[in-house]
């Protein structure tokens, strides 16, 4: 059923047409990392960590949400690749909370896994955080989003998956905020039940408050600095 | 003579809430020649014109009609920019403000061209005051039976400048927040609630009736070999007489800011507004034109007495301010910009402060979701190539440590 | 796509409109607009809270009578615009972002709003006010109630 060709890092791979340069890279086994993607719901293509070199184009592509298209030439480990991917993910350790020896999620945490993998110490950047409020109201999720990194994925599987649309984007730029309602503090009253955003979260933002210090898989990974 | 009025021909001399003064004008000749003309004629003599886009990027306009065409689609819409947010560019409400009829014009035929039955105008906010003439205009346009195949709703913005950018703008026709969708699909194919669109500048649109009253072969006489025509331009700062200039593409900065705006002791000038370039003085013989420097229509003249990282911290942090936030290297790094530079004027900034810049730069140009992000640090990276003493002139005075 | 989805999703169209009106009539957008748009279109309360909160014209705090929205971009920056930033400041006793005792005016910085040949420039409510001076804009709030 290959009826594209693509050259990725050097090698001749096929794949059906319509699918993404991040799924056909999986198909031959090709690791990228990502933060915002999920599979099986439409893209967003708001982390940017998945870009790679596609030659001919100006920019760098984000690999999840980028077609395949004939001829296609392209690097998904080149070192610009590489060195872009290193900043993307310093900018939101910049900002993000920095406390990961407490953190809950500190061995299951995507963001930490992502900049492992790449190499990233302490970010080069001046440090802005994000400060709010633990929210710890509801007994089924607890919310932390100062710890956020606005990859949208608890939105898309709290209206997808969940159906029950309590999340939205709010406000704009830095001070984007995933918000409840009106900006409200997440409680029994607008989040009945279920927790299924919780395993969607690529960091410590939304918790298990019963599952308390039960996610650990395994070592803790350390972040150079 | 580098002056010339196509598009701003009629602005002070017709009576802009009055369609019978646009009609002494030729007005509404060149809706019924393309009327008389099959969609596809209309198309091959914009293409032939090769008129390209006054809105930034300079896309050939005949080939965008022709891809929403060609797209297949229930529906077809043709979209108006008039969000205008970039510092600096006030062309568009000029425009608005003194020759409504043109653009009405102008969106006619690219909806007869495209077949949509449904077209936009989409105001700035800041623009509400223009609302009710564009709106009256609009109404008599279709009382004289000038509209028979397309609806023209206008559709107000409320205070963002990245609705400007294609992809946000049609969110907030839908009602959503304005941001950024990722491309492709592109417009032509799947647009507005994902049906092929056409989306122009205002200015875009007012050169439609000229092009197809007088020919593409004029229009070609007009311009450089690869930007035809003219070009409006907004000129503002340290000048003596800023304005609305409509020059032919090709003109010399010099031209245009010396001896028309009437600028002097100039030490640099942005072009394109906050995410558009810098030159220094030595530059100003550059031609005007799409295959040089030209984007939006904003020149901001800067005088000797000006400090550059001032400048760029300013253009910063309107890009900070205005960035929508979806994605991270432009949510994060703008701000982060707007530190680093602060360190430069707090005099607390190091060498390796120049190099964060350049790297930080780099990366948000190369993976930004759109053009805000890869444009943004365009004046850092600009001013540290003409004005790198400005920024080293600033650095901590480094002490040698003994350890 | 289906045509289902089509409707329904024009039908959410109107919520930024809804909001705009909402704003123009009393000013801001209430807790109780936002509710009422919510129902009306079958949507959520954050959806609407999301666009709400990203335009900067619309505003869910109240508001006072008039919105003066004085320019700060670099083209009225050139042109005296901190003076005439920080004359509107005294003349008003308020900060940017905050609203006068009487109610009459809120009062905020906003981005070039292009004027920027009559600069320094401001809005007041759909206005536009240009090549202002401090006698100006005692003489331009004055025409304010
Ligand atoms: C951040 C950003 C802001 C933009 N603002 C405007 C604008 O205010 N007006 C405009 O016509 N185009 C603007 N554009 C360009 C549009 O995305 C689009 O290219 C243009 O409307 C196409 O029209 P044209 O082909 O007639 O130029 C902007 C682009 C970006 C990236
Ligand atoms: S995974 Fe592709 S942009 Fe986030
Ligand atoms: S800069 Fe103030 S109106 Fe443009």
């Amino acid at each position: 059923m290959a009826d594209i060709t693509v050259t990725m890092n050097g090698k001749q791979v096929g794949g059906p047409a319509g699918i993404t340069i991040l799924e056909l890279a999986k198909q031959n086994g090709i690791d990228i990392p990502t933060l915002c993607y999920l599979e099986g719901l439409p893209p967003t293509g708001s982390c940017r960590v998945c870009v790679v070199e596609v030659e001919g184009s100006r920019t760098l592509v984000a690999s999840c949400h980028t077609p395949i298209s004939a001829g296609m030439i392209i690097q998904t480990h080149s070192p610009k690749v590489l060195e872009a991917r290193r900043v993307i993910v310093e900018l939101l350790l910049a900002s993000h909370c920095g406390t990961c020896y407490m953190c809950e999620k500190a061995n299951i945490c995507e963001l930490r896994e992502v900049a492992v993998d790449l190499d990233v110490g302490v970010p080069r950047f001046p440090i802005r955080r994000r400060f709010y409020p633990i929210e710890d109201e509801s007994p089924y999720i607890t919310r932390d989003l100062s710890k956020c990194i606005l990859c949208r994925k608890c939105i898309r599987a709290c209206n997808e998956v969940a159906k029950k649309h309590v999340y939205a984007m709010g406000y704009r730029g830095f001070d984007s905020k995933v918000v409840v309602d009106f900006d409200e503090v997440l409680n029994k009253e607008v989040c009945r039940d279920c927790g299924i955003c919780i395993p969607y979260c690529p960091t410590g933002a939304l918790s298990n408050p019963q599952k308390s210090r039960k996610d650990k898989k395994g070592p803790p990974l350390v972040i150079k600095g | 003579m580098p002056e010339k009025r196509i598009v701003l021909k009629n602005c002070g001399v017709i009576d802009p809430r009055r369609i019978d003064t646009y009609l002494q004008q030729d007005g509404f000749k060149a809706w019924q020649k393309a009327s008389a003309m099959t969609p596809e004629q209309v198309i091959a003599e914009v293409k032939a014109s090769n008129l390209r886009g006054r809105g930034g990027a300079g896309f050939p306009c005949g080939l965008k009609w022709e891809g929403a065409r060609n797209a297949p689609g229930a529906e077809k819409f043709v979209i108006c920019n008039a969000d205008e947010g970039e510092v600096g560019t006030f062309k568009d409400r000029y425009i608005l403000q003194n020759d409504p009829f043109s653009l009405i014009e102008g969106l006619a035929i690219a909806s007869h061209a495209v077949g949509a039955r449904q077209a936009y105008i989409y105001l700035r906010g800041e623009y509400r005051f223009l609302l009710s003439q564009l709106r009256g205009a609009i109404r008599q346009a279709k009382e004289k039976g000038f509209l028979p195949h397309v609806d023209i709703e206008v559709r107000e913005g409320s205070g963002a400048y990245i609705c400007g950018e294609e992809m946000a703008l049609m969110e907030s026709i839908e009602g959503k927040r304005g941001e950024i969708r990722y491309k492709p699909p592109f417009p032509t194919t799947q647009g507005l609630w994902q049906m092929p669109t056409v989306i122009n500048n205002v200015e875009t649109l007012m050169n439609v009736a000229p092009i197809i009253l007088n020919g593409a072969a004029w229009f070609n006489q007009i311009g450089t070999e690869r930007s035809k025509g003219t070009k409006v331009l907004s000129v503002s700062g340290d000048v003596a007489k800023p304005g609305v200039y409509e020059i032919v593409l090709g003109t010399t900065l010099k031209e245009l800011i010396v001896d028309l705006a009437g600028a002097k002791n100039i030490k640099l000038v942005q072009i394109g507004g906050a995410t558009g370039r810098i030159v220094s003085a030595s530059m100003l013989d550059t031609p005007l034109a799409f295959e040089t420097m030209l984007s939006a229509g904003a020149i901001t003249v800067f005088d000797e007495t000006r400090d550059v990282i001032d400048i760029v911290h300013r253009t910063m942090e309107f890009l900070a301010e205005e960035s929508c936030g979806k994605c991270s290297p432009c949510r994060e790094g703008c701000g982060i910009i707007v530190n680093i530079l602060e360190r430069f004027i707090k005099g607390t900034a190091t060498p390796k402060d120049i190099t964060t810049l350049e790297q930080l730069s780099s990366a948000m140009m190369l993976t930004s979701l759109c053009g805000l992000g890869q444009a943004a640090p365009n004046s850092v990276v600009d001013s540290l190539k003409y004005f790198r003493s400005a920024y080293e002139e600033r650095m901590k005075k480094v002490e040698v440590v003994a350890r | 796509m289906t045509n289902k989805t089509t409707t329904l999703s024009k039908n959410q169209k109107l919520i930024l409109t809804l909001l705009q009106e909402a704003q123009q009539k009393t000013g801001f957008i209430s807790e109780e607009a936002m509710v009422g748009i919510a129902e009306s279109l079958g949507i959520s309360r954050s959806d609407v809270y999301g666009v709400a909160t990203f335009y900067s014209f619309l505003s869910v705090q109240p508001q006072g009578r008039n919105v003066i929205r004085i320019c700060k971009s670099l083209p009225c920056h050139l042109k005296n615009g901190q003076e005439i930033i920080e004359s509107l400041e005294k003349q008003l006793g308020v900060k940017p972002g905050e609203t006068t005792p009487d109610g009459k005016f809120s009062f905020t910085l906003t981005n070039c709003i292009g004027e920027c040949d009559q600069a320094p420039a401001m809005l007041i409510n759909d206005d536009v006010h240009g090549n202002l001076t401090p006698d100006k804009i005692a003489r331009i709030l004055k025409t304010y109630k």
